[in-house]
């Protein structure tokens, strides 16, 4: 689909979209590998691989060696891409997210759990009675809220 | 090809059609069902699959535009700036919706008399309230008696945990003296009627694989088939027939499966498309005597449309909310800038819903398919590791009011699969509306704060949600004046004696709750009209 340099190239662009914090352990987007993702999200966008192949035209057009350049300048040409290819780059950051965010490992880095939503789901506990009546006394307490007819 | 006369024909599955072919039931009468979209199996379902959110954009989109699958017809929205969302399988709407419950009011249905605005329906609270409560029971509603916001009655079902976001804002309410209540659901908080409990998945809209959510694909149609009732599924309707001597309706011309175009006789149509496909469907059955669309003499059909425009604020607070646990749209309602109150510079008014948040994906594509995704680079990795995790919102839900510029008409360029004309909207907000979101979204800001937001995030701008056409309502109006309304009282078409309608079109005024407990409760009462008028029932 791409050549290795704009392989190499379209990782670092995903790594500067949703970069790693490093803290916590959470990885940037292309280190994770979502540009494996692109080949298959035609559901997602009438053509996203000409979409991002016209990102890394761009890109290579202002500069041929962008694995090169320090970070500050790395986004700043992505930003001036952005404004110049605002459609394309506008997929690519959607795709980007919706490659990075439907992992299953990646979900739980941000509190949700990993597994299909059902069957398993969530345990939540319902309220007890007591809690329930305490925290409505005060809507009670004021009375009707609606208009007689 | 022709097919064997039916006594009944409903066209649409969904929420109202279901209700009202279990209504009529028990006349013994042969019922048929001309459903567009098939019957989804279990592994239809996304909710089971590991990328389960990707789906929200594709094939289980709310958007017909985005799904774009055989069953769906194109909406031509440019001249809106809401976009009506829906799902077309058996359960209609009703597989993707979010099973929100709760019941208009009593002054919903007096608008003219109290707020010297709209109309009053023929109907009233007190008529449609045994068919509430009928509903409910089949539905399977969760839900806390005695909420002061409305006459007395009890839910079935003990309310579904408002977890610890709801625990939060209803303690931000209680700091401001206000109403709230845990939310009426038709989901179940308990195991019902051979349907498994809720899960807490908190991805109602991608549909209930387990039934826990009161789909008509899981309440009504399983007893409905069961009893009899006939479901064509993928089977488009073009048209409404009628006999040019006597104005009765003969029946339909759909289009089927088969790739056919196939004629359906009955001695009785019902049409429950909701508040865009049906004046669709009667736009597109014109003849010699019905020029302008079928039953459409007043020329009121397709217009005035209403949604419930929605805004939303968001507050962060210290602690994780765990907003994606939990049923998605319902944890707690206020309602307590519902009523008039002639200060705020309005009428009518509002509810405050407390959105549980949603899993990161969607977040990060800008809420539940509406907003534009959040920024890219260190600003990105800031708000999914800072704000995320421990956000909590308060959606504002407006009660639109009827302006006949509001309408569905036919696009003269786009059409569906088999070729029939798409719906175009043209819709703008109005200036009623305007105000009560502006006031909305003041007051939540105060609850938020109150209840311990640290910061709070609105858009700042009064551009109302895109995707949030869920409610289509008013477009096939009730009244007693054939002049003024398409149906009677009960859902007769003045013009065709033979033809009833019964989903949100029928609506006169729209109240700021969501539809389906009302579409399916008058759905009921048009069905025990039927029967009771059995006898002088073309008359």
């Amino acid at each position: 689909m791409w050549t290795d340099k704009q392989n190499q190239t379209l990782i670092l662009i995903l790594d500067e979209l949703i970069p790693a914090n490093e803290k916590a352990g959470v990885p940037a987007a292309g280190a994770l590998g979502v540009a494996d993702f692109f080949s298959a999200a035609t559901p997602y966008a009438p053509d996203p691989v000409q979409s991002i192949t016209g990102i890394l035209k761009a890109v290579d057009d202002k500069i041929p060696d962008f694995a090169k350049l320090p970070r500050a300048e790395k986004i700043a040409l992505l930003k001036d891409v952005e404004t110049r290819h605002a459609a394309d780059f506008a997929t690519l950051v959607r795709l980007t997210y919706m490659g990075y965010y439907s992992r299953s490992d990646v979900r739980p880095m941000f509190g949700v759990g990993p597994h299909p939503v059902q069957p398993k789901g969530y345990d939540v506990a319902r309220e007890s009675n007591e809690l329930m009546d305490s925290l409505t006394a005060p809507v009670r307490a004021r009375g009707q809220v609606f208009r007689d007819v | 090809m022709k097919n064997e006369p039916v006594d009944v024909l409903i066209v649409g599955a969904g929420a109202s059609g279901a209700a009202i072919a279990w209504s009529l039931l028990e006349t013994r009468m042969r019922i048929l069902c001309l459903e567009q979209g098939p019957h989804l199996a279990d592994k239809d379902f996304p909710s089971r699959d590991d990328d389960y959110e990707l789906s929200r954009y594709g094939k289980f989109s709310c958007d017909p535009n985005v799904r774009g699958l055989k069953q769906d017809y194109p909406i031509n929205a440019d001249d809106s700036c809401i976009m009506p969302v829906n799902f077309n399988a058996v359960g209609g709407s009703t597989i993707n919706f979010l099973g929100h419950w709760p019941r208009m009011k009593p002054s919903d249905f007096k608008t003219k008399t109290l707020d010297g605005v709209a109309d009053d329906w023929p109907v009233d609270y007190a008529t449609l309230s045994p068919f509430y409560d009928m509903n409910d029971q089949t539905t399977g509603v969760s839900g806390l008696a005695c909420n002061p916001a409305y006459p007395k009655y009890s839910p079935p079902l003990p309310p579904i945990p408002i977890g610890k976001l709801g625990q939060t804002l209803a303690k931000g309410f209680n700091e401001m003296g206000w109403h709230w209540w845990p939310s009426d659901v038709s989901i179940l908080s308990e195991d019902y009627d051979g349907r498994q409990k809720c899960v807490n998945a908190g991805t109602c809209d991608l549909g209930c694989a387990a039934g826990a959510k009161g789909g008509t694909n899981f309440t009504y149609w399983p007893m409905l088939e069961n009893a009899g009732v006939e479901l064509r599924t993928e089977c488009r309707v073009r048209e409404i027939m009628v006999d040019q001597d006597t104005g009765m309706a003969t029946g339909v011309i759909y289009h089927g499966p088969d790739g056919q175009v196939h004629e359906q006789k009955a001695e009785l149509v019902i049409v429950a498309c909701n508040g865009v496909g049906t004046p669709r469907l009667l736009l597109n059955s014109k003849s010699k005597m019905f020029p302008d669309g079928l039953a459409n003499r007043s020329g009121m059909v397709g217009k005035n449309l209403m949604f419930h425009p929605l805004t939303g604020v968001t507050g962060v607070f210290d602690e994780p909310m765990k907003g994606h646990e939990g049923p998605m749209a319902c944890s707690i309602l206020s309602q307590e800038f519902y009523e008039t109150d002639a200060t705020r510079g309005f009428v009518r008014g509002y509810g405050l819903h407390s959105g549980r948040s949603t899993t990161p994906m969607t977040y990060a594509l800008g809420g539940f398919g509406i907003d534009s995704p959040i920024p890219w680079g260190d600003e990105h990795r800031d708000v999914m590791d800072n704000v995320y995790p421990y956000i909590a919102g308060l959606t504002v839900v407006a009660e639109d009011l009827p302006e006949e510029h509001n309408c569905v008409t036919l696009d003269p360029n786009l059409s569906d699969s088999d070729g029939i004309p798409a719906p175009k909207i043209t819709y703008r907000l109005g200036e009623n509306s305007r105000k009560i979101l502006k006031h909305g979204e003041e007051r939540a800001k105060e609850i938020l704060l109150a209840a311990g937001a640290k910061k709070i995030l609105s858009k700042g701008n009064d551009i109302v949600w895109w995707r949030a056409g869920w409610h289509q309502m008013g477009t096939c109006r009730m009244g007693d004046d054939p002049n003024g309304s398409v149906v009677n009282g009960w859902g007769r078409s003045h013009d065709v004696k033979n033809l009833f309608i019964v989903d949100g079109s029928i609506f006169v005024t729209a109240g700021a709750v969501n539809p389906t407990s009302t579409i399916q409760a008058l759905a009921l009462y048009v069905g025990d009209s039927i029967k009771t008028n059995i006898e002088t029932l073309f008359d």
